[in-house]
């Protein structure tokens, strides 16, 4: 099962930085940022990291409020249509999400797509089940540099 | 049960005849000051006596301002060489206030501060660690007294350095500790960065929590924090410092020592007295105090009087816990708010930190009650509908409460910058 971290985040300047520098400290790699704002000063920001576990733990020592949530990624092709093929085995799956983000892995080659799927029940079942191929966590997470 | 049975459950009738008698020695020692010297009233019914202490009303009230401005000798009653010792605020507005006390005056004192302790359930058994500022602040000197007097050993640690705080528990077995609320929080915080859990890590069976108005929810937090009892602490400075009213082991209101002060509610804005069990603010003179004797000193504070009469036994009324300052009520979009409100709200939900922040600002040519409150790290799930449910709940409870819709802005834990000494939970930044 893979995690993505959420992190809590009020909108003030060197917020951002001061999470990135915490993680910069423990050689934690960052492989996606995605990062949500409310209209009431504050926003989570979701980070799909070298190792969660240890990310959420050396935030929280920071006093930064992190957690993590279960996500599943999926590989499509980086071409026109791409992810429009990979929606239609969504669909079929029958799985319904709110949360997601896609990064370029290999230019022309292939993409991810990252799906919260935290509250979503048998979601990555589901998913597997109209033979959707799920990424392993070794590739979600990269080998740390 | 009490530390001076014949005074503490003495009936009403004996306690009021007492009042007038002390009532009527105190005008006439307060005469001998220059500021009570110039008031004719003063000598007038000291020469006469009272009849009923309800006559106190005739006498004029006064006030902090009356006190800066009789800075620094004006209120002395006594000789100077008599007078040993002095307690005084910052003064960081204007003239500092300045209390003065004889030989008399802080035995009384240290009487009183004992008496409450122990009405507290603290015995002579007890190792007592006073963690606050000793020096022109009273609630350093006047615990030490009194847990001396009550025959606690006690651990004069002072203010700050939470390591060395939970050492001198963990070294001396500290059992009862005299603590002001907002630093409770911390404290508790590096007990869990230690590894230390203070309900079984330590022998503290007691705290003692006062200098900073506080709420139920706020006192429950901290008993189930520290697996203790805490009592309620009153008092303030003009009126010697702690020791003013005490919480019995009831825990069900203050009894305020009437032996020592006659005590009257006022409606703020009238000065007349509040019916009986009315919110007002709280009006209090000195009984036993020769070196600085003050008559109907306005506190500010505001409270009540709870009817009936307390299990305990002990005659001298109850006030309820102080619910605000008459001076820091705030007006906002045609309401009247107290902070101690709003805390109130905040503390009875559990996904939120102790520390809050009222910003009052004008947004858009509004004015607005900003609430900036800390949504504590263990509940936070990364889900961004739960917060934005947690944030419209809260908005709708303060809003019921005091029938302003606040801005709650939820806001990183430890960012609410901490206080050191009382905490400033209201900031007004509304253009003028």
């Amino acid at each position: 099962m893979s995690y993505q971290v959420s992190i809590f985040l009020e909108n003030k300047l060197g917020h951002l930085e001061k999470v990135t520098a915490v993680l910069k400290a423990a050689q934690i790699n960052i492989r996606s940022i995605h990062l949500n704002h409310t209209a009431n000063g504050w926003g989570i920001l979701n980070l799909v990291v070298s190792s969660p576990q240890r990310a959420q733990h050396v935030l929280n020592e920071n006093g930064i409020s992190a957690a993590l949530r279960e996500i599943v990624v999926v590989k499509m092709a980086d071409k026109p249509g791409g992810l429009d093929e990979l929606l239609k085995d969504v669909v079929k799956a029958g799985v319904n999400f709110t949360n997601a983000h896609g990064i370029s892995v290999n230019q022309g080659d292939s993409a991810f797509l990252v799906i919260e799927i935290q509250d979503i029940p048998d979601a990555r079942a589901k998913l597997e089940n109209v033979g959707l191929e799920i990424v392993a966590d070794e590739q979600v997470y990269g080998r740390s540099p | 049960m009490y530390w001076e049975k014949e005074i503490e459950i003495l009936e009403r009738k004996s306690l009021e005849r007492l009042q007038l008698e002390r009532l009527a020695t105190t005008l006439g020692q307060a005469a001998k000051s220059p500021h009570y010297g110039r008031i004719p009233v003063i000598g007038r019914i000291a020469q006469s006596g009272m009849k009923a202490i309800e006559q106190i009303r005739e006498l004029p009230f006064t006030s902090k301002e009356d006190l800066r401005n009789n800075f620094p000798w004006g209120m002395l009653a006594a000789d100077k060489k008599d007078v040993i010792r002095l307690h005084s605020s910052s003064g960081t507005t204007g003239n500092p206030t300045v209390v003065y006390h004889n030989r008399h005056d802080l035995d009384s004192w240290a009487n009183l501060m004992a008496r409450s302790m122990y009405a507290a359930g603290v015995r002579d058994t007890d190792i007592f660690q006073n963690i606050c500022g000793y020096g022109l602040f009273t609630g350093g000197l006047g615990f030490q007294y009194g847990a001396e007097k009550l025959g606690c050993l006690s651990i004069p640690a002072g203010a700050g350095n939470s390591l060395r705080q939970i050492k001198l528990m963990r070294d001396f077995g500290t059992s009862v500790a005299h603590v002001i609320p907002s630093y409770l929080g911390r404290l508790f915080e590096v007990f869990k960065d230690e590894g230390l859990d203070p309900r079984k890590d330590t022998k503290l069976h007691t705290l003692v929590i006062g200098a900073e108005p506080h709420t139920q929810e706020h006192r429950l937090r901290i008993e189930e924090m520290f697996g203790v009892k805490a009592y309620n602490s009153f008092g303030l400075s003009e009126m010697n410092g702690p020791g003013v009213a005490f919480e019995c082991t009831e825990q069900n209101g203050l009894h305020i020592w009437e032996d020592a002060f006659v005590v009257e509610i006022i409606d703020p804005v009238s000065l007349q007295p509040v019916a009986d069990g009315e919110v007002g603010e709280l009006v209090m003179t000195t009984l036993d105090r020769q070196a600085m004797p003050v008559i109907r000193f306005r506190t500010r504070d505001l409270t009540r009087f709870l009817p009936g009469a307390c299990p305990c036994g002990r005659t001298h009324r109850r006030i309820e816990r102080i619910c605000g300052r008459s001076d820091d009520m705030f007006i906002i979009k045609g309401c009247n708010v107290f902070p101690m409100q709003v805390e109130g709200v905040l503390m009875k939900l559990p996904e939120v930190g102790d520390d809050y922040r009222i910003l009052l600002d004008t947004l858009d040519e509004q004015d607005e009650m900003i609430v900036e409150v800390e949504v504590k790290k263990e509940w936070f799930t990364g889900d961004l509908a739960f917060l934005d449910r947690l944030q419209r709940h809260i908005t709708r409870l303060v809003r019921d409460e005091v029938l302003v819709r606040p801005l709650i802005k939820l806001v990183e834990p430890g960012s609410i910058p901490k206080a050191e000494g009382k905490a400033v939970r209201v900031l007004d930044r509304r253009n003028k």
